[in-house]
């Protein structure tokens, strides 16, 4: 399922939010099951099947996050955890270990929001990195850049994305703590 | 198209509302109340009533009058353990996935007590509009879960009910509120009932009415408040839960708390104790702080997950009975920094709501539409019993997602799986949704069968299942087993159930009054055979009546309300001329007399 064409739209990561819920409203006037429950059987089954999928898709896209994951996986790009380097890697342990110790209460308040602070700059790092390269498969994929160039672009795209995970991992973790 | 109803099944009080030439109107019951208590009382004779008589049972007959059954709607046993213990009510040894209450050796779930309520609302708009009503849209809170909304849906139709939507109470109340008020901008809806605490954010635009977050607590509302009340009172009085006074001492904290909303001081009486306490609203609202504290937290979440500060939102609507707390106004106040929207009636909104969604449905109303949310993440369970999200919550509803499975095994022509609900990561701290195998899965290899599993919570908030193979495209079949209520064989026998009630009853009442008039007729018979006008009949005449008269005698033996009927109407054939010449005779009795008066 490709929910760009869902919404007449191509391939592209940056999105008109506002014009995204505008055509959202129209199609949802169009197909809601609401409009449909005089209709026959089948009929009602197809607004439903209709709506569940503008619905799914119009999550899916205003997401900044999931409208990556999807475009990759209408790609045929999956996330791979073992192009994560493992410098990287270490440097999620550590912060890990040190929520894992705020958990246990023997940090102090300073500790947890340093951590906080550290977590969230990370966080701040990886948004504007997917920005960038959102930016940059734009222009790729409107100027009809070679297959090739567009696969390397969303193979670093995916790398970023698995990278990114463990920091919104690390979120949620102090979002639960909290 | 046949009228749809909007009804509000409420833990206090439910209310049946209909939109007639664009506006919603409560339909009142006979005694002219727009509340009928959700209340339903037995007695030995499988008599039932519901609302404000039953009510009136309910410290006098409390093992036999089930109140705020909601609380019990889609429950197990373990989930309240704590609610019975203030509770009169018998509960069966078999209750275990589903609570059922003993009455008179009968066993009731709450999908079965609730359908009374929902037949007694049915019947009031019945009389009402003077057409059957079959059609409703019911509301729920909109933290119900699954098996919530699934136990609320059975009840619709063991009352004989197709419920074509299931709404969120919130959500309900803002269409309502939209109608009147406002087409633009962010609301929040703050709903504190009875039994229950929503809070919904939603977005209003062109007719749109977008909910983007909803949070609440399906088990906090007005009964939890008298609950402090009854226990403070136990305390002071020193008597153990167990104590056959509670329902006495139910009624009078709700009494008080019902009085501290309007009142500085309110005097807690429970007469047949000698008890007698002033209580200052400052004491109500320290006994009640953390529960007032606990709804908004729930408010701080959803607006979090709406990605909206408190300045952000234009209204804030109150619904539900317990808004009228001063406390929880004040409370509500302070955090959204404004003044709360009170001019609607708490106890009918969500009812009007109900009637305006039911009016879409209906065609009436195209311009609106209602894009609401599913309130809890739907997921399923991993290794390591770790549950996987695959809707998250606050997704617009109908959503969908697919999900891959395979086996483990050579050959293996099942799979396991299970659905949860909850935002937890650990599948013990997630509510269990249901239970279900892939079957009949063609014998390959492990890891081959790729089997696509479709998961679809409709515009009602609820789950439905389909699978198929993707190598040989084949349907699985899934037989979902739900964790909580009623299977629908069962759902099936009580509306079997219901029907045979039903119709016996009607049966059984004309019999009655067939026999009551075929009673009223032949002792008319009777004395009429000893008047001089029976003697001077023919004798072919004379046989015809007393044929027509023991005929009637041993029909009414039979229970056959029509043959009885048929049998009166033969004996007034045979009577019709005797009448005649009995009525001549006692005119001209009349006269004669007259005449002789007037001579005198």
């Amino acid at each position: 399922m490709n929910y760009f064409e869902v919404f007449g739209l191509p391939k592209r990561l940056n999105l008109d939010l506002s014009a995204l819920e505008r055509t959202f409203h129209e199609l949802s006037r169009k197909y809601h099951p609401d409009y449909f429950t005089t209709a026959p059987a089948e009929e009602r089954q197809r607004a439903l099947q209709m709506t569940a999928t503008l619905n799914d898709a119009y999550r899916t896209l205003r997401h900044p996050v999931r409208r990556v994951e999807h475009l990759l996986q209408v790609e045929g790009f999956k996330p791979d955890g073992s192009k994560v380097p493992k410098s990287f890697l270490m440097e999620i342990f550590d912060i890990n270990e040190q929520l894992e110790e705020a958990k246990a209460g023997s940090a102090t308040g300073e500790q947890i929001v340093a951590l906080r602070r550290e977590i969230e700059k990370r966080a701040e790092g990886f948004e504007s990195q997917l920005q960038a390269a959102a930016i940059e498969w734009d222009s790729l994929s409107a100027s009809g850049a070679p297959d090739a160039t567009l696969k390397e672009h969303l193979s670093r795209l995916t790398e970023v994305l698995s990278e990114s995970s463990y920091i919104r991992n690390l979120q949620r973790e102090l979002e639960e703590r909290s | 198209m046949p009228r749809i109803v909007g009804i509000d099944l409420g833990t206090t009080n439910s209310l049946v509302a209909i939109v007639e030439n664009g506006t919603p109107r409560v339909i009142p019951g006979p005694d002219g109340s727009n509340l009928v208590p959700s209340v339903v009382y037995f007695d030995e004779n499988k008599e039932v009533l519901v609302g404000n008589p039953a009510k009136e049972k309910m410290v006098e007959k409390p093992k036999n009058t089930i109140f705020s059954i909601k609380r019990f709607m889609g429950k197990g046993m373990a989930d309240v353990r704590d609610d019975l213990a203030l509770l009169p009510f018998e509960v069966s040894a078999e209750s275990d996935s589903i609570i059922r209450l003993k009455v008179f050796g009968r066993e009731y779930t709450p999908p079965h007590i609730s359908s009374f309520i929902l037949r007694e609302l049915k019947r009031n708009a019945e009389a009402a509009l003077g057409e059957e009503i079959t059609n409703a849209v019911i509301t729920v809170p909109a933290y119900f879960n699954d098996a919530q909304r699934q136990a609320t849906k059975d009840a619709g139709r063991i009352a004989g009910l197709d419920v074509l939507r299931i709404v969120n109470e919130p959500t309900a109340a803002s269409l309502a509120y939209g109608l009147q008020e406002r087409r633009h901008g962010t609301i929040a809806v703050y709903d504190f009932g009875g039994g229950t605490f929503d809070i919904s954010i939603l977005k209003l635009s062109d007719g749109i009415f977008e909910v983007l977050s909803t949070h609440g607590d399906t088990h906090l509302g007005g009964d939890d408040i008298d609950d402090r009340l009854i226990r403070f009172v136990l305390a002071e009085l020193k008597l153990p839960e167990s104590t056959g006074d509670l329902p006495a001492i139910r009624q009078a904290a709700r009494k008080v708390k019902e009085d501290l909303s309007s009142a500085e001081v309110a005097e807690l009486t429970v007469e047949r104790l000698g008890y007698r306490r002033r209580i200052a609203r400052a004491e109500l609202d320290t006994m009640i702080e953390p529960i007032v504290e606990r709804t908004l937290k729930s408010c701080r979440l959803a607006l979090q997950d709406a990605g909206l500060q408190p300045s952000a939102i234009d209204e804030v609507v109150m619904v539900g009975g317990s808004t009228r707390i001063p406390l929880v106004i004040s409370r509500v106040q302070n955090l959204f920094g404004r003044v709360p929207h009170t001019s609607l009636n708490p106890d009918e909104v969500v009812a009007l709501g109900a009637a305006v969604q039911a009016d879409i449905l209906a065609g009436g109303k195209r311009d609106m539409l209602l894009l609401d949310v599913t309130p809890l993440s739907l997921g399923i369970e991993t290794m390591g019993g770790v549950m996987s999200k695959i809707i998250p919550r606050n997704s617009t509803i109908p959503a969908s997602a697919s999900e891959r499975f395979t086996t483990f095994v050579d050959g293996q022509t099942n799979v396991k799986v299970h659905v949860l609900q909850g935002e937890r990561e650990l599948v013990q701290d997630c509510r269990s949704l249901a239970q279900f195998d892939l079957k009949d899965i063609p014998a390959m290899p492990a890891g081959l069968p790729l089997i696509e599993v479709k998961f679809l919570i409709d515009a009602d908030g609820i789950l439905s299942v389909s699978a198929q193979e993707q190598r040989t495209g084949q349907y699985q079949s899934v037989a979902v087993k739900p964790t909580y209520g009623l299977t629908d064989d069962e759902v099936e026998r009580m509306i079997l159930d219901s029907f045979e009630h039903a119709e016996t009853d009607i049966e059984a009442r004309e019999i009655i009054e067939a026999r009551n008039e075929a009673e009223r007729v032949l002792s008319a018979t009777a004395k009429s055979l000893l008047k001089p006008e029976f003697a001077g009949l023919p004798a072919e005449e004379k046989a015809g009546i007393t044929a027509a008269a023991d005929h009637l005698t041993e029909t009414v033996k039979v229970n056959d309300h029509r043959a009885i009927r048929e049998a009166i109407e033969q004996l007034d054939q045979a009577t019709h001329h005797l009448a005649e010449v009995i009525m001549n005779a006692t005119i001209s009795e009349k006269l004669k007399d007259k005449r002789v008066r007037e001579i005198e």
